[in-house]
């Protein structure tokens, strides 16, 4: 994320030297597990305190964490920690062992804030206890949970006529004057699920508490023992509007773990339909955050420019959602010349479009009273909850995955990583729309520079034991994807954290002083999914 | 700068029914199901609409843990190319203004209890229409134990609208159909 002052482009061997002095006791095993990924076996007692010193000195970004169950046969559960090492395409994974019948380890979240979530995922999902955790409340396990169930245990057996009505706890806020608003999980628009409970002094906001896990379908679970076709069905379907991010991230774990390399064509592809999927994403939030300030023709103007690309998406790809475009080892469709000008031709309608829709709602006063200032979210404080995309450029931060861990074909593209310092809804607002440019300009690179081949590369057998990370900037940030094989070459075991994972948290400090009314647009401007996020 | 904005809009007209993006002669779209004229579908549903429902028949959406798909294409249906309300259909806020409901998602566990909260908040009688496929039979998570099957499984469910997600066309063409059928006649004009 930031090279330091001497210029150190290679920070990962600066934290492997760092880790190999500093904490010589602690290592167990280090060894290189891919061509971006190293991997530093630690105690689990010792896990904070290196996990904070990667953050903290050396440059590393949680981009994720969660458990293992190995019981079966090392009888032992698996935490691994992983960061990116940006600006070298590099991944430090921090593994520890924790014993079977004391699952138990000194939390990261005090030294390492943006494991917050993630660290109470795992101990719902596979009962692995951070001690001294700040807030250790379940996240996807409501209360009404059966005390002990653990879902991504292997052993775990699926409770009969249990009633799951979510029951949780929120942190009071008292004093006079102080209400409570609850809000969802069912609202009034066609939205996702989720509960928000806004604790308020008149108008003003003190605190607001995120309750996710509504949508929570067990998915990872799902994924245990299927197949690659079945999984990929899977990541497609965590979440309808990010579909091809998560299709990219796994496909790309899926070849790492196989080893496969895909061919340029395939590589084009899929970054010409990623940048599609962003321009369309960018464009619904243009028209949401217009919606909720009011700005009713600016709304409708992105809208119409949404639908326009999801039909030429239809069209070209065969599904408005781009489902089914990316497969493990390529693509499954391929655009002929005449589709190329004919999408350039669509797009460059967008080109002249969004600059002018958003000079016009910018360049008025009721538009700029409701965005200027409001839900501003400290860079300081982005960078401490890992949290990445639109909500951390919006900040000031430097981070984008196309450029940090390059993929499909960002390496051999030109384009910007636009930032703005302010981090309220006008600078998330004004960033998607140059985002979109760049989409834009990205699209035409690729088509002008289209190689010819073939369009995948058949997977083998995928390597027992063996695993692959798959890392994708989708258009709300780095969606992670971590993929294991098993004894027949199965899916062992299937962990995914999206962007919107890491920025929840992160909202409910942006609202902080703002007002109530203000926070559906707040909200808005992030334009967070609950869906990818509950999995 | 404002009108800037509204002079485009004016001049362009109402997009409603047009084509968002019309291919170019000899170039052909990627296969895929048939696509139904929106205009045709939608004037028909007017009628029927009308003749039902006198003129304005008002839905509610509920997620029930879906992955966000459906949800677009029913924002895409209330968008300018499609303009569903100019058919007499809308989708509103409370349930206790709804002659039916939406559903989307298969049901998960966690959200059990708010669908049959909002259900017992809409008033008798009422549609409930399946969307999507998960919200039919729990499509590609059925077999998950964090799900029902479809909403199918907690209440009566009169309109069944398949596809991963129903394109907005899709869903008008669904409901036309429904709205044809006897069953769902029945459900409009007053089920005990």
């Amino acid at each position: 994320m930031n090279a330091d002052a001497s210029g150190d482009l290679f920070p990962l061997d600066r934290a492997l030297r760092g880790i190999r002095e500093r904490f010589a006791d602690a290592v167990i095993d280090a060894e290189r597990t891919s061509l971006r990924e190293h991997t530093v076996v630690v105690p689990a007692a010792r896990l904070a305190e290196v996990a904070g010193a990667v953050v903290r000195e050396w440059g590393g970004a949680l981009l994720t964490l969660f458990a293992l169950d190995e019981r079966d046969p090392h009888g032992r559960f698996r935490l691994h920690a992983l960061f990116s090492m940006a600006p070298e395409d590099a991944i430090l994974t921090l593994v520890a062992a924790l014993p079977e019948h004391a699952p138990e380890y000194p939390s990261l979240t005090p030294a390492v804030p943006a494991a917050h979530w993630l660290e109470r995922e795992a101990q719902d999902l596979l009962g692995v206890t951070p001690l001294g955790h700040p807030d250790p409340r379940p996240v996807i396990a409501h209360a009404g949970w059966p005390r002990g169930m653990h879902p991504l245990r292997r052993d775990f057996v699926p409770p009969e006529g249990t009633s799951w009505a979510p029951r949780f706890s929120c942190i009071p806020v008292e004093g006079e004057g102080v209400f409570e608003i609850p809000v969802g999980p069912i609202h009034a628009g066609v939205i996702e699920p989720g509960h928000f409970r806004i604790s308020s002094v008149g108008e003003t906001m003190l605190q607001l508490e995120v309750r996710l896990g509504w949508a929570w379908r067990g998915l990872e679970k799902l994924a245990e023992g299927a197949s690659l076709t079945r999984g990929l069905a899977l990541a497609e379907r965590l979440c309808g509007t990010c579909a091809l991010a998560h299709a990219l991230a796994f496909c790309q774990a899926a070849e790492e773990l196989a080893g496969a390399v895909v061919p340029p064509r395939a590589r084009a592809l899929r970054s010409l339909a990623a940048e599609l999927e962003r321009a369309a994403s960018h464009l619904g939030d243009l028209a949401g955050i217009l919606n909720d300030v009011a700005w009713v023709t600016g709304a409708a103007e992105f809208t119409r420019l949404q639908e326009i690309v999801r039909r030429a998406s239809g069209q070209l790809f065969g599904h408005r959602f781009l489902r089914g475009v990316c497969v493990p080892g390529g693509v499954q469709r391929d655009l002929d010349d005449a589709q190329q000008l004919w999408l350039r031709r669509v797009l460059g309608e967008l080109r002249a479009d969004v600059p002018r829709a958003l000079r016009a709602a910018t360049g008025d006063a009721s538009v700029i009273d409701r965005v200027a200032g409001t839900g501003a979210l400290g860079g300081e404080i982005a960078r401490g909850l890992g949290v990445t995309g639109v909500a951390a450029r919006a900040s000031g931060l430097s981070v984008d995955g196309r450029r940090d861990h390059p993929y499909a074909f960002y390496r051999d593209l030109d384009f910007q990583v636009v930032r703005r310092e302010a981090g309220d809804v006008r600078a998330r607002l004004e960033l998607r729309a140059d985002e979109i440019h760049e989409s834009l300009n990205l699209i035409d690179q690729m088509i002008l520079r289209l190689p010819g081949g073939p369009l995948a590369q058949h997977l083998g057998e995928l390597p027992p034991g063996r695993w692959g990370i798959g890392v994708v900037e989708s258009p709300r940030g780095l969606h992670v994807h971590w993929l294991r094989a098993g004894a027949r070459g199965e899916i062992a075991d299937w962990r995914v954290r999206s962007a919107s994972h890491a920025i929840w948290p992160a909202l409910a400090l942006a609202v902080h002083g703002n007002i109530v009314p203000d926070f559906p647009l707040i909200n808005r401007s992030f334009g967070l999914c609950y869906a990818c996020t509950d999995k | 700068m404002n009108w800037e904005s509204l002079r485009r809009a004016l001049q362009r007209g109402s997009l409603a029914g047009r084509d968002a993006a019309p291919l170019p002669e000899g170039l052909v779209p990627a296969p895929r199901e048939d696509h139904a004229e929106v205009e045709l579908l939608g004037e028909a549903l007017r009628v029927e609409v009308r003749r039902l429902f006198r003129g304005s028949f008002r839905l509610r959406h509920l997620d029930a843990g879906s992955c966000n798909g459906c949800e677009a294409e029913l924002q895409a249906l209330l968008g300018p190319f499609y303009d569903l309300q100019r058919f007499g259909l809308d989708l509103v806020a409370s349930p206790r203004h709804a002659d039916g409901l939406l559903v989307t998602g298969p049901v998960t566990r966690h959200l059990e209890e708010a669908v049959r909260a909002t259900d017992e908040a809409t008033p008798r009688p009422r549609l409930v229409i399946a969307v999507g496929d998960c919200a039919c039979d729990g499509g590609f998570c059925a077999d998950s134990f964090a799900v029902r099957r479809g909403v199918g499984e907690l209440l009566p469910v009169d309109v069944r609208i398949p596809g991963c997600p129903p394109e907005p066309a899709e869903i008008l063409r669904a409901l036309l159909a429904a709205l044809g059928r006897e069953r769902v006649r029945v459900s409009a004009a007053g089920r005990a």
